[in-house]
């Protein structure tokens, strides 16, 4: 019996490599015309991070001489560490990370430096110390993201109103930030008030039955606002099956396929468009200023969150088309 | 004379009290002490919140359980066997995007629907086969399921949702027939199909044979690898038809969809009196199981308890409700 079991481990071992090496049949060299590029990304099961390594993919296909491993550490710190020893083994010649949690970036970072490899964050900031010791970090500011949102639902509410917050996973830096920059907006307007705040876990699904219990509680709403997109449309889906959206704002956060189509029918209200696509393009070009040794002014490279609406929703639509 | 017969007759009254508490009471709370779990809450709940016991609220809090309900009752039969099914929520995620990119405008809803079928009992059979004839732990082989078919899912919709079903499909999750949501309907059905076998044929007796003495079951001369097979694709099968009606509901295929569904499908059996040592479970317990979750969630929203108090909450109401269950078990 222990050898089946064994058996059977092998097998899903080598399933898991074969899945794994998809991407990358070759092997490393080390010469310069050949560029070798380890991303280490969070989580691969994730619609608006999907974008993020398209745009990496994308340089990958468009360049013969640049060839990316990108490895999923299926949100696990532990296995993000040791898929970044396994770069700097195997000599990659620079390392992308997009951190599963940016406390525990550092020692990957510190094992990099260690092996003269250059180390580029995308998407997720990590602390002041760390920044130091990095390349650079290509990302947009959550910070920013919550408050151009708030700002826009105040103006659309004449600076006064009933507020439901839907956070997103709790515990992530982006939830922090965001609810953060949307609360820093409601206590500029005294007249805006936070009545319900909770966790929809970044769902569409659990943002719908979050939606149907408060329409329950009674509690009168003049704006949701939700950590991201998909929850937006759980409450807006809700909202419309109770018959009691009339003049609720509805606003969300990334700028998703999906929810541009719902800015566009008027369903959402705001949302805050995070180029996904233009951070993985700006973290591989990095990547490459790296390797030819290109000294960078600024080691924050911003791609600004964008405020759309139903006027400009068209331009970014047209973004996702490309 | 008088006096020694009526003292007597109070000797007897006292003792039949007492096996009236001992053979009837007794036995009726132990076994339906989870029921008066549910019933405090309702009734606490009902006093916190007037929207509480409103029709659509009742109505809401059924339909919001009935994904995980139905997922909890082919969990439930498997516990019953001693085995367990981790698989679920990623079947679930498989059979979304499998479904939802056939189940556009124009397409067949029958055909969708035996895709999705197709899905689940396929993980199913491979579930039952390699625990069974491969004799490995079902741990060990629904955990590699649950691993496999979360990134099948990914490969397949490109780690993508999948817009674009149909009405007749969407009707599955958004419909409503004679005031009640078409989820909530099929939860009942399946409940109902899944009791009667449980509770009325040879195949839930096998399956509580197989759970209480798997040697005693195979000199009895039960084919308990076949049941076992059986048992798994029907747990399987019942994960996807969660699948899509999850699907219809956010009227979207989603790869990252049922994500730990499984834990939850399998709170609702424990808490219903399933127990994880298996020959001991019933479907009737898995729906108030499931029915305490939803209501739990439903009245921390309700109330508006911050997100942290809420999953602190639900933890320690999870064990408390079994607490009290198995209190009563033991005394019985």
């Amino acid at each position: 019996m222990n050898k089946r079991l064994m058996g059977l481990l092998a097998v899903f071992v080598l399933l898991a490599g074969m899945l794994a090496g998809c991407g990358s049949a070759t092997t490393s060299g080390k010469d310069k015309n050949h560029i070798v590029i380890g991303a280490a990304m969070p989580v691969f099961d994730d619609k608006w991070l999907s974008y993020l390594y398209d745009g990496i993919n994308q340089y990958d296909k468009a360049h013969k001489n640049v060839e990316v491993k990108m490895v999923d550490a299926k949100n696990d710190s532990s296995k993000q560490m040791s898929q970044v020893d396994t770069f700097i083994t195997q000599g990659v010649d620079a390392i992308i990370i997009n951190p599963v949690d940016t406390d525990a970036v550092e020692p990957m970072v510190n094992a990099a430096n260690d092996a003269n490899i250059p180390v580029i964050i995308v998407n997720r900031m990590p602390s002041k110390k760390v920044m130091k010791k990095i390349y650079a970090y290509v990302g947009s500011e959550s910070l920013e993201a919550g408050t151009i949102q708030m700002k826009k639902v105040a103006e659309l509410l004449g600076g006064k109103g009933d507020i439901g917050l839907m956070n997103g996973t709790l515990g992530q830096e982006s939830v922090v930030k965001r609810t953060q920059g949307n609360k820093d907006v409601v206590k500029e307007n005294p007249g805006m008030k936070i009545v319900r705040e909770a966790s929809a876990d970044y769902q569409r699904s659990t943002g719908m039955t979050l939606m149907e219990n408060w329409i329950q509680s009674g509690k009168h709403f003049d704006a949701i606002v939700a950590n991201n997109d998909e929850m937006a449309i759980g409450a807006i889906s809700a909202l419309d099956e109770a018959g009691k959206r009339g003049n609720i704002i509805v606003a969300g956060i990334d700028g998703t396929i999906d929810a541009l189509k719902y800015v566009k029918d008027g369903k959402l209200n705001v949302t805050a468009f995070q180029d996904a696509n233009g951070q993985g393009k700006g973290a591989i070009e990095a990547a490459i200023d790296a390797v030819k040794g290109k000294k960078l002014k600024n080691k924050f490279i911003n791609i600004p969150f964008q405020l759309v609406t139903k006027d400009n929703v068209d331009e970014f639509i047209k973004k996702w088309q490309k | 004379m008088g006096n020694p017969t009526s003292s007597t007759a109070t000797a007897v009254n006292q003792g039949s009290e007492r096996n009236l508490w001992k053979e009837k009471i007794g036995p009726f709370i132990s076994k339906y002490g989870i029921v008066f779990v549910l019933l405090a809450m309702v009734i606490i709940m009902s006093f916190l919140s007037p929207s509480f016991l409103k029709t659509q609220n009742l109505l809401n809090i059924v339909r919001q359980i009935s994904f995980i309900g139905i997922v909890g009752i082919g969990v439930t039969i498997v516990i019953i066997t001693t085995g367990i099914d981790l698989s679920s929520g990623s079947v679930i995620a498989l059979t979304s995007v499998m479904v939802a990119s056939f189940a556009h405008p124009g397409n067949s809803l029958i055909i969708s629907l035996l895709i999705g079928v197709g899905v689940g009992v396929a993980c199913g059979a491979i579930n039952g086969i390699i625990s069974t004839k491969g004799k490995i732990p079902p741990f060990i082989s629904t955990l590699g399921m649950m691993t496999a078919a979360r990134g099948l899912a990914l490969l397949y919709s490109d780690g993508r949702p999948i817009p674009n079903l149909s009405d007749p499909f969407m009707f599955l999750g958004r419909g409503v027939i004679a005031g009640i949501p078409v989820p909530i309907i099929i939860f009942a059905l399946v409940g109902i199909v899944s009791h009667i076998l449980l509770a009325k044929t040879k195949f839930g007796k096998y399956t509580y044979a197989i759970g209480g003495n798997v040697q005693a079951a195979k000199i009895c001369g039960i084919n308990v690898d076949r049941y076992l097979i059986l048992i798994y694709i029907y747990a399987g099968l019942l994960s996807s038809i969660a699948g899509m009606l999850l699907t219809a509901r956010v009227s979207v295929g989603q790869p990252s969809m049922g994500v730990s569904f499984e834990l939850d499908a399998i709170a609702a059996a424990v808490i219903g009196g399933t127990s994880l040592a298996g020959g001991v479970g019933t479907i009737p317990g898995t729906i108030i199981g499931a029915l305490i979750i939803g209501v739990l969630n439903n009245s921390l929203d309700l109330l508006g308890v911050s997100s942290y108090w809420q999953q602190i909450l639900k933890g320690a109401i999870i064990v408390s409700a079994v607490l009290i269950d198995s209190r009563k078990n033991k005394k019985a």
